[in-house]
C-alpha cells in the first residue's frame, strides 16, 4: 500500500490505525490457520467510518477485507491480495431488543452468544447456533450465511435477518430489507447480502428476527452399531414426526477421536453416535423425547441416554463438543469440509466416505448435523508428505463430485472464501459463475471488498 | 533446539478464538493481539523468523496477566502460560528485560538482607507522599502525573514480619511457612496471622528466614536466569531443612512451586528431584488448615460481622489452575460462619499480574475497579482472598473506589477467630 493511503487512513482512525508488524500478524489468520498479512488493520467505530475507509480505498484501489472474530473454516477473513483489514470488534452494541414485534438491532460486531443471552433475559430466542456463537460475530455469521446445530428445526442465520445497513464495495450505505415479519418490495438486497462473504457489502448493522424462547428441552444420546442403525433412527424420528432442535450424528472415526482427549463412558459395540435435542412446551417435550427414545431403540440402538436438566444435558454434549477441539491432536493440519446431502442419502455418503479413506490412505473424520445431511468431512493429514497431501485433495474432489451427484451441496455453513473456490463452477455451473461475478460487478465494481475469495478468477468481475 | 519445542507447544494452537471469550484483558483492547491466539501466532513469527523485531514481540508478548483463564477454557489444553513464559525469556535473551527489573529480581529479590533494606528505605520515601486512610490501614497516594494515575500504596511497616521473631523462635520444625516477600515485609500482619494460626496445628513450625523471592516475578518477566537463581537457592534450602509440608499463604508462590519449577528445572536438570520433593509438599494455607484440624478447635463462628458480608476473592492460579477455591471457602465458613456468602464476581481477576500492574497501571486499575465496584454493590464489606499481589491490587483499587471496603487475607480472619481478640483484622 502507498504511503498516501496509509496517511489518509491514519487521518481517518488516528490510534485506531494499526500497521506494526505484531497487529498484523495478529490479524493474519483466521480458523483455517492459513496466514495473509494486511498491509494494515482499521477498527472503526461507526458506519460512517467503514464508509470512509471504502471510500478511501476506492481512491486509493487497496482491498479491504471485513473481520469479526476471525472464526471462519472457509478463509473468508483472510486478507489474500494484502491491503486493510477492517475489524468489526468496537461495533459490538445491541442497540436494540422490540419485545413487542420479536426482532433486536444489533451491531456487526456483536458476538452471537451475547445477543443470545439477552434475548433470553426477555424470554426470546435468538436460534442460529453457529459452533463458534461463544466468540464469532454476528456481522461474520451473516457473511458467511453460518449455520448451527439447530438449523433442522429453526434454520440457519439467513433466516432471522430482517434487513441490514451495509456498505457496498462503492462506499454508498444502502438499508435493505424490513423491520416487519413480511416484506417483498423489490428485490431481496438483505439475502443477497447474507453468506456474499464480505465481497459485496461490509455490514454495519443488522435487524435480527427473534421468537420465543422454548419452555423445556430434553436432551437424548443414543448408541448404535454403525451408521446405518443411526441413519435409520434419523428416518424414524422423521417418520415420528418429530422435528428435534438438534441431531448430531458422531460415526466411530469422531468418536474415537474424542476417546483420545477427553474418554466418555460408551457401551459395548458402538459404532455410530445420535445426539438429539427436543425443545417446545414442558409436557409436549417428555412426550416427543419418548417418541424419539423408541425410534432410536428400534433401529438398534444401544443404549440411549437422556437428561432434561442443566448439567445432564451438557453431560450429554460432552461427547460432541469435544470433538473438533481434539482433531488437531490426531494429525497436524486438518481439511475442513462440510458437505450436505438429502438426508436419505447420509448412510450412502457415509460409507462413500469410509470406502474413500480406504482407497486413499487418509485418516477422514466425520461428524455433522444429520437432521439437515450436513456432514463435517474431516481429512487429517501430516501436511508435511506431499503424497498424502495430493491424495487428500483428490479424496476431497471426488467428495465433492459425489455430493453433487447425489444433489446435494459442497458447502453447508462455512462458506466458499478460498478453501472451495476451485470448485464453485462444478455446483453452480459456468451460467451460475457468470450471473454471480455480473452482481459482484455492480456491488462493488472496483474489486475493493474482499477480493480472492468465491471466484477463482476475478478478471471478468469488472465491469 | 529450545525452539523446536515451544514450536511443538504453539502448533497444538488451532486459531478458533475459544481464548477471546475468557480474557480478562481483551474487553479492554479490544484487539487480537491482547488474546492467546494472537500473542502464540506472534511468538510462531518470531520462531520462524518472520517477526524479527525483537522488542515488538516482546511487547506482544508482555501485554498479559497471566491470568490463566484461556489455558483452562482451551479446547486443544494449549500451555499458554509456558508458552507466553517461554517466549519471553527467548526475547529478554535477544534485547535483554528492562534494568530495573533486572536491579530488582538479582540485586534486591534474591537477598533477605537487601529486600529489607530497601523497605526501611521506601518507607522513609513513603512519607513524602499524600497519606489515605482505609479500613485495611493507611495507603498512600502518588502525586498525578507520576504516570500513575492516582496509584496508592500500603504504608510500609518499619519492621518486617521476621523482624519481629525472636531469635529462637521457629527456626526448625517439620512444618516450613514460606511467607513471601509482600507478606514479610509489606503486609507483615499477614505474616505473623498465617505464623500463629499454622502454629495452631500443635505442629512444630519453621519459618523460613532467609528466604529470597520465590522467583515468579522473575520467571514471567523473561528473566529466567533470575528465577532459576531465586527458585534454585529455595530448593536447595527447602530440600536440606526436609520438612514434611511447606505451607504458602499466598497462591502466586505455591504455583511457583508447584507447577513452575517443572519448566525452570527440566528432566534431567540436577535441582529437578529437588523440585519434585518441594513439590510434593508444597500445600495451600487453607488446605493445610483443614488437613490439620485446625479449625476443629474454633468455637461456634463469631457473631459480630453481619451475615454475607465477607466474601471470597478467587486468586486466578490459587483457585484455576491449582483448583484451591473450595478449601479455603470450607476455612472460611468454618471460621466466620454465615458472614461469608458468595461475592459477585468472585472468580474475576483482579487485574494485578504482577509487572503488568507495574507496566499498564491504568489498565490494570480499571479491571480492579471493575472488581472491587461489583462485589460492592453486591453488598460484600469485607474481601478476603489468599495470595499477595491480590491483596496488594484490591487494597489499592478500595483506596481509591471506596475506602471503608476491607480487603483481608483468609489468615486475619482465622487468627481473628483462634485469638478470639475483638480486633478488626487488616487494621492497624
Amino acid at each position: 500500500m502507498d504511503s498516501n493511503a496509509l496517511s489518509s487512513l491514519g487521518n481517518l482512525f488516528g490510534e485506531r490505525l494499526r500497521t506494526s508488524l505484531e497487529t498484523r500478524i495478529a490479524y493474519s489468520f483466521d480458523a483455517t490457520r492459513k496466514v495473509h498479512l494486511p498491509d494494515a488493520v482499521v477498527f472503526p467505530e461507526t458506519a460512517g467510518e467503514v464508509r470512509d475507509a471504502v471510500l478511501l480505498a476506492n481512491r486509493h484501489r487497496f482491498p479491504i477485507v471485513p473481520r469479526g472474530a476471525g472464526s471462519g473454516f472457509s478463509g473468508g477473513a483472510l486478507p489474500v491480495r494484502g491491503g486493510v483489514v477492517l475489524s468489526t470488534e468496537r461495533m459490538d452494541r445491541i442497540l436494540s431488543i422490540d419485545t413487542e414485534n420479536l426482532y433486536a438491532v444489533v451491531e456487526p460486531g456483536v458476538v452471537t452468544e451475547t445477543l443470545k443471552e439477552e434475548a433470553r433475559k426477555r424470554g426470546l430466542f435468538y436460534p442460529p447456533d453457529p459452533a463458534s456463537l461463544k466468540f464469532s460475530t454476528i456481522g461474520g455469521n451473516i457473511a458467511e450465511g453460518s449455520g448451527g446445530m439447530c438449523a433442522v428445526k429453526y434454520g440457519v442465520t439467513r433466516d432471522y435477518v430482517l434487513g441490514l445497513d451495509a456498505v457496498l464495495g462503492t462506499g454508498e450505505l444502502v438499508r435493505t430489507g424490513v423491520s416487519t415479519a413480511k416484506g417483498v418490495v423489490g428485490y431481496d438486497l438483505t439475502r443477497m447480502l447474507v453468506g456474499s462473504e464480505g465481497t459485496l457489502g461490509i455490514v454495519t448493522r443488522a435487524t435480527l428476527r427473534l421468537v420465543p424462547y422454548p419452555e423445556a428441552t430434553v436432551t437424548l444420546l443414543a448408541f448404535f452399531p454403525g451408521n446405518r442403525n443411526a441413519a435409520a433412527a434419523v428416518n424414524g424420528i422423521v417418520e415420528a414426526r418429530v422435528t428435534p432442535s438438534a441431531m448430531e450424528l458422531m460415526d466411530r472415526t469422531a468418536i474415537d477421536c474424542v476417546q483420545a482427549v477427553t474418554p466418555v463412558s460408551l457401551p459395548e459395540g458402538t459404532g455410530s453416535a445420535l445426539l438429539l435435542e427436543v425443545d417446545g412446551p414442558g409436557d409436549a417435550v417428555g412426550r416427543e423425547a419418548g417418541r424419539v427414545e423408541e425410534a432410536c431403540r428400534s433401529r438398534g440402538a444401544l443404549e440411549v441416554r437422556r437428561a432434561s436438566s442443566v448439567s445432564g444435558r451438557e453431560e450429554l454434549w460432552k461427547l460432541r463438543r469435544s470433538i473438533s477441539p481434539g482433531l488437531l491432536r490426531i494429525a497436524p493440519v486438518k481439511i475442513n469440509e462440510d458437505i450436505v446431502v438429502p438426508r436419505s442419502r447420509l448412510a450412502d455418503m457415509l460409507d462413500f466416505l469410509s470406502g474413500l479413506a480406504d482407497r486413499k490412505n487418509v485418516r477422514i473424520i466425520n461428524f455433522g448435523h444429520a437432521g439437515d445431511g450436513n456432514i463435517h468431512v474431516n481429512l487429517m493429514i501430516s501436511g508435511v508428505d506431499a503424497a498424502e497431501t495430493a491424495r487428500a485433495e483428490e479424496a476431497v474432489e471426488e467428495i465433492f463430485r459425489t455430493t453433487v451427484e447425489m444433489g446435494g451441496t459442497i458447502s453447508g455453513e462455512h462458506g466458499v472464501g478460498i478453501s472451495k473456490a476451485p470448485f464453485l463452477e462444478m455446483e453452480v455451473g459456468p451460467l451460475g459463475v457468470s450471473v454471480m461475478k455480473r452482481l459482484k460487478g455492480c456491488f462493488d465494481p472496483n474489486g475493493i471488498l474482499n477480493p480472492g475469495k468465491i471466484f477463482l478468477d476475478e478478471a471478468a468481475v469488472r465491469g | 533446539m529450545k525452539d523446536e519445542e515451544l514450536r511443538r507447544l504453539t502448533a497444538l494452537c488451532a486459531r478458533c478464538g475459544t481464548c477471546r471469550t475468557v480474557c480478562t484483558l481483551y474487553p479492554e483492547r479490544k484487539a487480537e493481539i491482547a488474546v492467546a491466539r494472537g500473542k502464540v501466532a506472534v511468538l510462531d513469527a518470531a520462531l520462524t523468523g518472520e517477526d524479527e523485531d525483537a522488542r515488538g514481540v516482546q511487547e506482544a508478548l508482555t501485554d498479559c496477566l497471566l491470568c490463566g483463564r484461556c489455558e483452562r477454557a482451551c479446547p486443544n489444553q494449549v500451555l499458554v502460560e509456558e508458552i507466553l513464559m517461554k517466549g519471553r525469556a527467548d526475547m529478554a535473551e535477544k534485547v535483554g528485560v528492562p534494568a530495573w527489573k533486572t536491579i530488582l529480581f538479582q540485586g534486591v529479590m534474591r537477598s533477605p538482607a537487601v529486600k529489607g533494606a530497601a523497605r526501611r528505605a521506601a518507607a522513609a520515601g513513603q512519607r513524602l507522599l499524600t497519606p489515605v486512610p482505609t479500613e485495611s490501614g493507611l495507603h498512600y497516594r502518588f502525586p498525578a502525573g507520576f504516570g500513575t494515575a492516582g496509584r496508592t500504596v500500603p504504608r510500609l511497616p518499619a519492621k518486617g514480619f521476621l523482624d519481629t521473631l525472636g531469635r529462637g523462635e521457629a527456626v526448625s520444625g517439620e512444618v516450613m511457612l514460606f511467607v513471601g516477600c509482600v507478606f514479610d515485609h509489606v503486609y507483615p500482619q499477614v505474616g505473623r496471622a498465617a505464623y500463629e494460626t499454622v502454629k495452631a496445628s500443635g505442629k512444630p513450625v519453621a519459618v523460613f528466614r532467609d528466604a529470597p523471592c520465590c522467583g515468579l516475578p522473575a520467571m514471567v518477566s523473561g528473566d529466567r536466569r533470575s528465577a532459576m537463581m531465586c527458585a534454585g537457592e529455595n530448593l536447595r534450602r527447602i530440600r536440606e531443612a526436609a520438612p514434611r509440608a511447606v505451607v504458602f499463604p499466598c497462591g502466586s508462590c505455591l504455583l511457583m512451586f508447584r507447577r513452575n519449577v517443572f519448566s525452570l528445572f527440566p528432566e534431567g536438570h540436577p535441582l529437578r528431584e529437588d523440585a519434585s520433593f518441594v513439590a510434593e509438599r508444597s500445600v495451600d494455607y487453607a488446605s493445610f488448615l483443614l488437613s490439620e484440624g485446625v479449625l476443629d478447635r474454633l468455637p461456634d463462628p463469631p457473631a459480630g460481622e453481619k451475615t454475607g458480608e465477607i466474601g471470597y476473592h478467587d486468586p486466578c492460579h490459587l483457585s484455576g489452575t491449582l483448583g484451591r477455591g473450595p478449601q479455603a471457602r470450607e476455612v472460611l465458613s468454618r471460621t466466620v460462619g454465615p458472614a461469608f456468602a458468595e461475592m459477585e464476581g468472585a472468580d474475576l481477576c483482579c487485574g494485578y499480574g504482577g509487572t503488568f500492574n507495574a507496566r499498564e497501571y491504568p489498565t490494570s486499575a480499571r479491571i480492579g475497579e471493575r472488581k472491587i465496584a461489583l462485589a460492592a454493590r453486591g453488598g460484600t464489606k469485607v474481601i478476603s482472598t489468599a495470595c499477595s499481589g491480590c491483596v496488594l491490587q484490591m487494597r489499592d483499587m478500595a483506596a481509591r473506589l471506596d475506602p471503608s471496603l476491607r480487603v483481608v487475607h483468609i489468615a486475619e480472619l482465622v487468627f481473628q477467630a483462634i485469638s478470639g481478640a475483638g480486633r478488626s483484622p487488616g487494621r492497624r
